[in-house]
C-alpha cells in the first residue's frame, strides 16, 4: 500500500479533565472515503479539528500528503494545510453571495471558471447570485461541499455533514455526496454519530470510542467482524448469548457452534438479527411471537424454549407470522472472549 | 472600507494644516478668560501688529495646572488668566520670566505681583448680588461677616469651588487670619448658605428668584442685564474694606520658555493701551486698571471702592489652605 | 442470559451534542502578537499614563491622606454610589420599555419615536442640567408660560433627572438592536405552554436581553460616576464633583489622584459585579429565522404607552430644544448679535469624526481578541477598557498632558493626540456595540475561512469585519456622538485654536451668553441628529444580509 495521505498518530488533547483524544492514531490511504464514526462525546469532531488545524494537541503528530503538520516543534496553521472543511452548521459567509462563497479560497485568474464548474458538480449552477440566507438546508449543504472543492484541495474533511438535515433529504445527500467526491478525485473523511450513516456510504469506516480507535476496516468487515462487544453492538443490532467452550463446541440457546477455542473459555457470542434463519416446525420449542413488516425485510420476536427473547431479521419473502413455532439456523457468529474480549476474532 | 481610508487621510491632512505654524511673528496665549469676550480683542491685536494669535481656551485654574505640568516645555508664550491665584500659582513655579518695568508701572502696584511676574489688565469687584424685589440695600450688612447670622441663614449663595471664591477665602485668611476664616467658612455651613458651582448659576438663581442673594464678582449680572434688562438682580458693593470688597484682577504673564518674548510683551502692553481698556470698560463691564480710562457709567468708581491692603501675589500660597479650610468646613 | 442491544440503547446518541461542547471549549487558540499590538496601540498609551499619574500617590502630601480619610469621602462614595444606582435603574427601565414597545408591539409612528427617544443622549448632561435648572423654579419656563409653579429642581432629584435621560439611550440602543437577535418561537413555545404575556416577557423575554442590558446599564453607570457637569450645576456632591474641585482648588495635585484612584476602585466594583451577573447561557444567538410578530396593544394600553414615549419625549428632547430656541430667540429680541461659530463647527466635526474612526479601527482587534481568543489577559483588557470610561475626564486630562509632554513632546497638543485619548477614553462603548454583533456569528465561519487558505489577517479582513460592521458603525456612532459632547480634554489637549461646540456652549454659558451658549448647543444636537438616526434604524437590519 502506498504512504497514507493523513497520518494521525498518537493525538492526544485534553479539555480541564476529559481527554478528548487519548492516543488517536489513524491513516487514510490516496481516494478512501473514510467514516469516522463513534457515540457523541466520543471526540470525533476534535480528531477531525486537530486534522485541519484548528485544534492544537497536547501530544502526538499528524501528517498529510507525507509532511508534517503536527509534531512537538511544528504546528502548521489551517490555511496553510490545504485541506477543504464542510462544517456541521456549513458556516457559510452570511454577507456574501453563493458565488462569492464558493469563490473564496480560489485565487488566481481561473476563479470565475472554477466557481461556475465547481457549483456545476454540486448541480447549484444557477444559485451562484443567490445568498445563503435564501437556500434550503441541502442547497446550503452543497455549497458548502462546493466552497471546500473549490480551491481543489486533494482532501476534504466534512463534520456530520447530514446533521441538519431531514431524512429523506438525508438518504439523497448522502448519495450525491458520495458521487460528487468521487468526481473530485479527493480523499475525504467524514464525522457521523450514526452508524448506518458511516457503512453506507464509507469505503473505510473507523470506530471511535473514548477518543481512539477502536476499529477500522471495509464496512462489510468491521460489521462481520467487529473486534469487540462494543463495536458489534454499536454497528448494529446484535443477539449476544454467554456461553463456555467445551471440547471445540459452543452451545448457544439457539444452536451450537464449532469452534477452536480452548476448552473451558468463557466466550460470549454475537450474532447478527439477519444472521438467524427461523424455518417454520411444528415440532419446534421456540415461537414467534411478534412480528414487524418493513417491506424489504422483517423483524420477527422469537421466545425461546427458555423464555429469553431473541430478534431475527427475515427476507419478506419468508412467510411468518405470529404464533408460528420455528427452528432456528445460524448462517454467521462471532465468538469473542469474556475476559479478553478483543483476543479473539 | 477604502472609502473610510481615504476619508482618514483626508480628515488628518486638514488636521495637520490647521495646527499653527512657528512663525516668528506669533504668539501662542493660554487664555484662562473665555473665548466670548477675548477673541475680539485677540482679532484687533493682530489687525494691528500683525503678529498672529492662536488660542487656547481653558479654564484658569486647569490652564495654571497644565502649565505646571508642561513646565519649561510648554507652547505658551502667554498665559492670560481670570484671577491671582491661578496667575499666582504659575508664578510659585517660577515659570513666568519678569516683565519689563515701563509695563509694570502702567498699572498701580497693588493690581500686579510684587515680584513683577504678571501684570493686572483689568479689575474686578467682590460684590453682593441681590433680589430687589426681596431685599433692600439698606437692609445689606456693610461687611461679608454677618452673612453666618441666624437672619441670613440659608439666603446667601457662595460657590466654593469656584476660583474666584478660592482667591477670596485666600484673602480672608491675609486680612482676617486662618482661624476667623474658618469660623466665618463654618458659620456659612452652618448657616445652609445654597452652594453654587460658579458666579453664573449664582447670578441665573438669583434672577430667577432661587436664592435671595449671593456672593459673587460684579460683572456677571450686567452681561445678564445686558442680555434681558428685565432681570431683578442688583449689585451690592460692601462699603468695608474687607476681603469681601476686594477688587482682584485679571491679568497676564509672559511664559519664561516663550521664544517669542519680545512679541509677548508687546501683547500684554496692548492690553494695557486704550484699545483694550476701554473694551474691558465698555464690552466686559470690568474695571480699567490703567489709570486715565474711565469704567462703565452703570458702574462706582473703582476709587470709591474700599480695598483692604494686600499683595496679591500673596493669594497662591494660600490656595491650598483655602481649599482645606472650605473642605473643613464642609462646603467642598 | 440472553441479551439483545441495539446501537440505541447501547449509547444515547444526542443529535448532534458533541460539537457545541467541545467547540466552545476547544476555542482559546492563541491569540497572534498583532491582534494585541492592535488592540494594544491605543488603550495601552493611555493606561500608561494614567498608571504613571496614580504612581505620584507616593510623594502624596500628609494633606492629601487627610483629605482622603476624611469622613467626607465615605460620604462622596456612598452619593456617588447612590446615584449611580438609581441612575442606572432608571435607564434600565426606560431603556428596556422603550426598546419592548417600539420592537415588538404595533404602536403607531414607531421609526419616529425611535429616533426621538433616542435624541437625549446627544445633547451635553450639563445643558440637560442647565434647561431644567431654567425651566423649573418659580420663574422657570414652565411657570411662564403655564403660570404654574413647578418646583425647582437640583441636588440629588436633579442629578438623578438629568443624568437618567442623558444614559437611558445606551441601555434603548443596546437592547434594541438584541432585540431583533431574539427568537421569537421560545416566546411561541412558552406562550402555547400558557404564560402570560407579562410571563412570557420576564421569563423569556429579559433573561435573553440580560447581556445587552447590561451592557447598556454598564456604560449608563460608568457615564454616571465620570459625570460631572450636571451633577455640579445640580450642586450634588459626588466623587467626580469633589475631584474636579481638588483639581481647580489647589496647587498640590496629590488629593485629586488619591480621590481618582478610590473612584476606579468603585468603577472595578461596579464593572466586576455586571461581570459576575452574566448568565452563563449561551452566547452565540443566531439570527432569528422569523421577525416576531408584534403585540396587539389594547386600546387602554395604547394610550398608556403612547404617553409614557410622548412624556420621555417631552421633557428629554422637546423641552431642552424649546428651551435652548427660546434662549436664542430672547437674545434676537434684545439685539444680540447673533454669530454662528464656524470654527467650533468644524472643529466638532473633524474631532467626532476622526475620533469614531480610529475608535472603530481599534475596536476590530480588541473585540477579535476579547470574543474569539477569550482568557485571563482578555478579561483585564476589556475591563481597563470600561475603568477608562469611568474616569472623570479631568483625570485624565492632566494624566495626558504629563504623560505626552514628558515622552511625546512633539506631539503634545496636537490633533492626533486629542483624538487618540477621545478613541481610548470612549472605546467602551464601542467595543460593547461591536462585541455583541462579533458574538452572534458562528465562530466557525472564521475556520471555514482558514480552511479555505486565507490566514487569521485575511479572515479578519473579509470575514470577521463585514459580518461585525453594523455593530461596529453603531459603536462609531457612539464615541461620534459623546466626542461632541467632550469638555475637559478637549479643553486642555487641544491644539491651540482648536474649538468646538461643546466648548463653546460652555464657555458661553459660564458668561451667562445664553443666546451664544444655545446656538452652539442646537448646531451641536442637530450635528449629532443623523448619527443618532443611524443608531436608532439599524435594529432593524438584521445580521445576514
Amino acid at each position: 500500500m502506498t504512504t497514507p495521505i493523513i497520518s494521525v498518530s498518537d493525538a492526544s488533547v485534553s479539555f480541564d479533565d476529559t481527554r478528548a483524544l487519548d492516543g488517536f492514531s489513524l491513516d487514510v490511504p490516496v481516494g478512501a472515503l473514510v467514516a469516522l464514526v463513534g457515540p457523541s462525546g466520543c471526540g470525533k469532531t476534535t480528531a477531525l479539528r486537530a486534522i485541519a488545524g484548528f485544534q492544537d494537541l497536547d501530544a502526538g503528530t499528524v501528517s498529510i500528503r507525507g509532511e508534517t503538520m503536527v509534531s512537538d516543534k511544528i504546528n502548521v496553521p489551517p490555511e496553510k494545510r490545504r485541506v477543504g472543511m464542510v462544517f456541521q452548521e456549513y458556516a457559510l459567509f452570511p454577507h456574501i453571495s453563493v458565488a462569492e462563497n464558493v469563490g473564496y479560497g480560489v485565487r488566481g485568474s481561473d476563479r470565475v471558471r472554477r466557481v461556475a464548474e465547481v457549483l456545476d458538480l454540486v448541480g447549484l449552477a444557477e444559485y451562484g447570485s443567490r445568498f445563503p440566507n435564501e437556500l434550503s438546508g441541502g442547497e446550503q449543504q452543497r455549497v458548502a461541499l462546493a466552497r471546500a472543492l473549490a480551491p481543489e484541495p486533494d482532501v476534504v474533511l466534512l463534520d456530520e455533514p447530514f446533521s441538519n438535515l431531514d431524512a429523506p433529504q438525508r438518504e439523497r445527500m448522502r448519495r450525491e455526496l458520495k458521487h460528487i467526491i468521487r468526481a473530485a478525485r479527493v480523499t475525504a473523511v467524514l464525522v457521523t454519530h450514526d452508524q448506518s450513516e458511516a457503512l453506507a456510504i464509507a469505503d473505510i469506516v473507523a470506530v471511535m470510542r473514548s477518543g481512539r480507535i477502536a476499529q477500522v476496516g471495509a464496512p462489510p468487515d468491521v460489521y462481520r467482524s467487529p473486534v469487540d462487544p462494543w463495536v458489534a453492538g454499536f454497528l448494529g443490532d446484535a443477539v449476544m448469548f454467554d456461553s463456555t467452550v467445551v471440547e471445540g463446541v459452543i452451545e448457544t440457546p439457539i444452536g451450537d457452534l464449532d469452534s477452536d477455542v480452548p476448552s473451558g473459555t468463557d466466550v460470549q457470542v454475537m450474532v447478527r438479527p439477519e444472521w438467524i434463519r427461523p424455518v417454520q416446525s411444528p415440532t419446534a420449542s421456540a415461537c414467534v411471537t411478534d412480528t414487524e413488516f418493513y417491506g424489504h425485510d422483517q423483524r420477527a420476536e422469537i421466545t425461546l424454549a427458555d423464555g429469553s427473547v431473541i430478534e431475527a431479521m427475515v427476507p419478506s419473502i419468508d412467510a411468518i407470522k405470529v404464533g408460528d413455532t420455528v427452528t432456528l439456523t445460524l448462517l454467521d457468529a462471532v465468538v469473542f472472549d469474556r475476559k479478553e474480549p478483543a483476543g479473539l476474532a | 472600507m477604502k472609502r473610510l481610508i481615504v476619508l482618514v487621510a483626508a480628515l488628518a491632512i486638514i488636521g495637520t494644516a490647521c495646527t499653527s505654524d512657528d512663525g516668528s511673528n506669533s504668539l501662542t496665549l493660554y487664555s484662562g478668560r473665555s473665548e466670548d469676550l477675548v477673541q475680539p480683542l485677540i482679532d484687533q491685536f493682530e489687525e494691528e501688529t500683525g503678529i498672529e494669535v492662536t488660542v487656547k481656551y481653558a479654564g484658569s485654574a486647569d490652564l495654571a495646572a497644565t502649565l505646571n505640568e508642561e513646565g519649561d516645555a510648554s507652547p505658551a508664550d502667554v498665559f492670560f488668566a481670570q484671577d491671582p491665584a491661578s496667575l499666582g500659582t504659575v508664578a510659585l513655579a517660577g515659570l513666568f520670566e519678569p516683565l519689563s518695568e515701563e509695563i509694570l508701572s502702567m498699572v498701580p502696584d497693588r493690581f500686579s505681583d510684587s515680584d513683577g511676574a504678571w501684570v493686572g489688565t483689568s479689575g474686578r469687584a467682590r460684590v453682593v448680588i441681590y433680589d430687589s424685589t426681596k431685599i433692600d440695600a439698606s437692609d445689606l450688612p456693610s461687611n461679608e461677616n454677618p452673612f453666618v447670622d441666624e437672619e441670613w441663614a440659608g439666603r446667601v449663595a457662595i460657590a466654593p469651588t469656584n476660583g474666584s471664591f478660592l482667591s477670596f477665602v485666600a484673602a480672608k485668611i491675609l486680612v482676617d487670619g486662618e482661624d476667623a476664616t474658618l469660623e466665618w467658612l463654618e458659620g456659612m455651613a452652618a448657616n445652609d448658605q445654597p452652594r453654587y458651582s460658579g458666579n453664573s448659576p449664582i447670578v441665573e438663581a438669583v434672577n430667577s428668584g432661587e436664592v435671595e442673594a449671593g456672593l459673587v464678582n460684579h460683572y456677571y449680572l450686567l452681561r445678564a442685564l445686558a442680555e434681558n434688562p428685565n432681570e431683578v438682580g442688583r449689585n451690592y458693593f460692601f462699603p468695608e474694606a474687607t476681603a469681601g470688597s476686594l477688587v482682584m484682577p485679571a491679568g497676564a504673564g509672559v511664559l519664561a520658555s516663550s521664544d517669542n518674548k519680545e512679541a509677548a510683551e508687546t501683547y500684554i502692553e496692548w492690553l494695557l493701551g486704550e484699545f483694550a481698556q476701554t473694551y474691558f470698560a465698555e464690552e466686559t463691564f470690568e474695571y480699567p486698571l490703567v489709570p486715565g480710562y474711565p469704567a462703565n457709567d452703570v458702574l462706582p468708581p473703582i476709587e470709591s471702592i474700599p480695598t483692604p491692603d494686600i499683595d496679591l501675589s500673596e493669594l497662591a500660597p494660600l490656595l491650598d489652605t483655602a481649599t482645606d479650610l472650605v473642605a473643613q468646613a464642609g462646603l467642598l | 442470559m440472553t441479551q439483545a442491544r441495539s446501537a440505541v440503547e447501547f449509547d444515547p446518541v444526542v443529535p448532534h451534542g458533541d460539537n457545541g461542547i467541545v467547540r466552545s471549549r476547544g476555542r482559546q487558540a492563541k491569540a497572534p502578537w498583532w491582534l494585541w499590538l492592535g488592540a494594544l496601540a491605543l488603550v495601552g498609551p493611555l493606561l500608561l499614563a494614567i498608571g504613571s499619574l496614580f504612581l505620584r500617590v507616593f510623594d502624596a502630601t500628609p494633606a492629601a491622606w487627610d483629605t482622603l480619610f476624611s469622613t467626607r469621602t465615605l460620604g462622596l462614595v456612598w452619593r456617588s454610589f447612590a446615584l449611580t444606582a438609581t441612575v442606572t435603574a432608571t435607564a434600565c427601565v426606560l431603556g428596556v420599555g422603550g426598546a419592548w414597545v417600539l420592537a415588538r408591539t404595533d404602536i403607531g409612528f414607531r421609526r419616529g419615536w425611535g429616533v426621538l427617544i433616542a435624541l437625549p443622549l446627544v445633547i451635553p448632561s450639563y445643558v440637560l442640567a442647565m434647561v431644567i435648572i431654567s425651566a423649573t423654579g418659580a420663574t422657570g419656563l414652565i411657570a411662564d408660560l403655564t403660570g404654574y409653579t413647578f418646583p425647582s429642581i437640583s441636588g440629588f432629584v436633579g442629578s438623578w433627572i438629568a443624568l437618567s435621560l442623558s444614559t437611558y439611550p445606551y441601555v434603548y440602543l443596546i437592547t434594541s438592536a438584541a432585540l431583533t437577535r431574539v427568537d421569537p418561537t421560545l416566546e411561541d413555545a412558552a406562550r402555547g405552554l400558557g404564560a402570560t404575556r407579562t410571563r412570557v416577557f420576564r421569563t423569556v423575554v429579559l433573561p435573553q436581553l440580560r447581556p445587552a442590558i447590561g451592557a447598556g446599564a454598564l456604560l449608563a453607570a460608568l457615564y454616571t460616576l465620570s459625570d460631572f457637569g450636571a451633577v455640579s450645576l445640580m450642586r450634588f456632591d459626588t466623587f467626580t464633583r469633589a475631584i474636579y474641585a481638588q483639581y481647580s482648588g489647589r496647587i498640590d495635585r496629590s488629593p485629586a489622584i488619591l480621590l481618582s484612584i478610590v473612584l476606579i476602585l468603585l468603577a472595578a466594583v461596579i464593572i466586576t459585579a455586571e461581570w459576575r451577573t452574566r448568565g452563563r447561557g449561551s452566547i452565540f444567538t443566531s439570527s432569528p429565522s422569523r421577525s416576531a410578530s408584534r403585540v396587539r396593544l389594547s386600546r387602554a394600553g395604547r394610550s398608556l404607552w403612547t404617553a409614557g414615549l410622548a412624556a420621555l419625549v417631552a421633557v428629554g428632547t422637546v423641552v431642552p430644544i424649546a428651551v435652548l430656541g427660546g434662549w436664542v430667540l430672547q437674545g434676537l429680541a434684545n439685539d444680540v448679535e447673533f454669530v454662528i461659530p464656524w470654527n467650533a463647527v468644524v472643529g466638532s466635526i473633524t474631532g467626532a469624526t476622526l475620533a469614531a474612526i480610529v475608535a472603530m479601527a481599534f475596536t476590530i482587534p480588541t473585540v477579535v481578541l476579547i470574543v474569539r481568543h477569550q482568557s485571563k489577559r482578555t478579561e483585564v483588557l476589556e475591563k481597563s477598557i470600561f475603568a477608562l470610561f469611568s474616569l472623570p475626564h479631568i483625570t485624565i486630562a492632566i494624566a495626558v498632558v504629563a504623560f505626552t509632554v514628558t515622552w511625546l513632546r512633539p506631539v503634545y497638543q496636537s490633533l492626533g493626540v486629542l483624538v487618540a485619548v477621545y478613541a481610548a477614553m470612549f472605546l467602551a462603548q464601542s467595543v460593547s456595540s461591536a462585541k455583541s454583533s462579533l458574538m452572534a456569528i458562528d465562530p466557525t465561519v472564521d475556520d471555514a475561512s482558514r480552511s479555505l487558505g486565507r490566514g487569521r489577517f485575511q479572515t479578519l479582513w473579509r470575514v470577521q469585519l463585514p459580518l461585525m460592521r453594523t455593530g461596529l458603525l453603531a459603536g462609531g456612532a457612539l464615541v461620534f456622538v459623546t466626542t461632541l459632547k467632550e469638555l475637559p480634554v478637549t479643553l486642555l489637549l487641544s491644539p491651540p485654536g482648536f474649538s468646538t461646540l461643546a466648548v463653546r456652549t460652555w464657555a458661553a454659558a459660564d458668561e451667562l451668553l445664553y443666546t451664544r451658549a444655545a446656538t452652539a448647543a442646537l448646531i451641536l444636537v442637530a450635528m449629532s441628529v443623523i448619527p443618532v438616526y443611524f443608531l436608532s434604524i439599524r435594529r432593524r437590519e438584521s445580521v445576514g444580509s
